[in-house]
């Protein structure tokens, strides 16, 4: 039974890990898009933030998942309904990062824009050396909320047939009418989130060197 | 993500200004109006190497705007500004604005730095890195090189024992000194300071006093923003006083606050005494 869930397991930490390689840089770009002074370019990034948040990541899913079939008329292979999950995951968590991104980069004081400036930084240097690695400071409490929402949110990957954990306990659950499957998944989901909480607090503690 | 440029940057070319014989800043009839409202009504002003310029004014004259037009963090309506032989805005025959040089702007960008009055430094970077990251990143100088040079300034500014902290476990005065070694290190020909001395004690003011004129010594270019009449008064070889936009007197420290001529200066001095 453990290496059932143990192996389902493995899935949920392999959704995990690739929607934050995917979504952490993908949603700079977003919130680049988003404070852009090109209006139609910010307006088209809000209208695409309102509908991931607005909308259900299930939904989402499903959408990514058939709209091959629909617009195209192609039948998917199932190797195609993984590849659907992380299109899903990775845009709608880019989303909300990028949200964050946006709060961390407007609440930086003009004063270091205006020093890089004069100095003779380029605009991406600008932003890359002095502005974000101090926006990157300010958000990790809030990246910290959303990676572990996101832990818990592998398991909606259920929907669409993926055997990630919590597909597997549930299987478990009804071949052997116990309950207990689930509530191992639940220990180890919760073990899961107290590891990366103790991650992130050493994080905030390295980049704790300075106020500002 | 886009590399930066590899571009090469000009190092400022102090002989050709001397040799010109070329003000280090050079401004001319500028204009710069918010909206309906004038704040710069052809300002002229110039500085020489090796002069220390003070403009002094009661709040809202437009000093503010001046300085920021000057760094090229804002833009002037109409006029002229120029760096030495870098001439960065002019007006074109025909065009109501006045138009900006980008290359211009960027050469012109090594020749002065500024010291703003809260600083900004950097809080993510030491006291070194705040000092030597510019001249390597922007100016593609080597790294040792500039590191002797960072090293050099912070001994002169008598901070070398904060090297290998970050800005915010200095006082006010420290990190005002870091922020001169950061814009010195750029080595440009003209130097600003926002409000000098408004958060210095008198020992610490009395160093600012000192700093500046080796500077000028050496020959640089000072502009100086300040409220603080007896510093600027001290320091400074010649006054700028601004009103409303305009600069309605100017001369040595003696003339304009010694012995004002003109009304407004004589009314917003009696006002400063206290």
């Amino acid at each position: 039974m453990t290496g059932m869930l143990l192996n389902g397991y493995v899935v949920s930490l392999q959704i995990f890990a690739l929607t934050l390689i995917g979504a952490i840089p993908l949603g700079v770009l977003v919130a680049l898009g988003r404070l852009s002074r090109f209006k139609p370019l910010s307006w088209l990034v809000g209208l695409y933030i309102s509908l991931m948040r607005g909308t259900p990541l299930m939904l989402q899913m499903f959408a990514v998942f058939f709209i091959p079939y629909y617009l195209f008329g192609q039948q998917t292979g199932p190797d195609y309904m993984f590849v659907a999950v992380m299109i899903a995951f990775i845009v709608n968590y880019a989303a909300y990062f990028a949200e964050i991104y946006r709060s961390g980069i407007q609440s930086m004081p003009r004063g270091q824009y205006e020093a890089a400036q004069v100095l003779g930084y380029s605009r991406t240097q600008r932003f890359f050396r002095i502005i974000l690695p101090q926006v990157f400071k300010r958000i990790l409490p809030a990246m910290g909320n959303e990676i572990v929402t996101l832990v818990k949110d592998t398991s909606l990957a259920f929907s669409i047939g993926i055997a990630e954990m919590f597909t597997t306990s549930r299987a478990l659950v009804a071949s052997q009418r116990s309950m207990v499957p689930f509530a191992i998944a639940a220990l180890i989901y919760w073990i899961t989130c107290l590891v990366i909480e103790f991650v992130l607090r050493r994080i905030e503690k390295r980049m704790d060197y300075y106020h500002d | 993500m886009t590399k930066p440029k590899t571009r090469e940057m000009p190092r400022p070319d102090i002989s050709l200004t001397s040799a010109l014989g070329l003000p280090a800043v050079y401004v001319k009839d500028a204009r710069k109006s918010f909206g309906d409202k004038e704040v710069l009504r052809d300002v002229s002003l110039s500085i020489k190497q090796g002069e220390v310029v003070s403009l002094i004014g009661p709040s809202g004259a437009g000093k503010s705007t001046l300085l920021r037009c000057l760094t090229l963090l804002d833009t002037f309506d109409s006029g002229e500004l120029a760096y030495g032989n870098v001439r960065v805005c002019a007006n074109v025959p025909g065009e109501s604005r006045t138009t900006y040089d980008k290359e211009a702007e960027r050469q012109a960008r090594m020749r002065f730095g500024i010291v703003f009055q809260n600083y900004n430094l950097f809080p993510h970077y030491t006291v070194l890195k705040n000092v030597m990251d510019a001249p390597i990143v922007v100016q593609k100088r080597d790294p040792k090189e500039v590191e002797e040079q960072a090293r050099k300034l912070l001994e002169r500014l008598d901070i070398a024992d904060h090297a290998d902290k970050v800005p915010d476990q200095l006082s006010g005065g420290q990190q005002q000194r870091v922020a001169i070694a950061r814009a010195l290190c750029m080595n440009p020909q003209v130097i600003y300071f926002d409000e000098a001395t408004s958060a210095l004690d008198p020992k610490l003011t009395q160093d600012m006093h000192r700093l500046i004129r080796e500077l000028a010594h050496d020959g640089m270019a000072v502009g100086i923003v300040t409220h603080e009449m007896g510093f600027a008064r001290d320091v400074s070889d010649r006054i700028a006083f601004l009103f409303d936009g305009q600069i309605v007197e100017e001369g040595t420290p003696d003339e304009v606050i010694g012995n004002p001529s003109d009304p407004r200066t004589k009314a917003f001095l009696a006002n400063a005494e206290d």
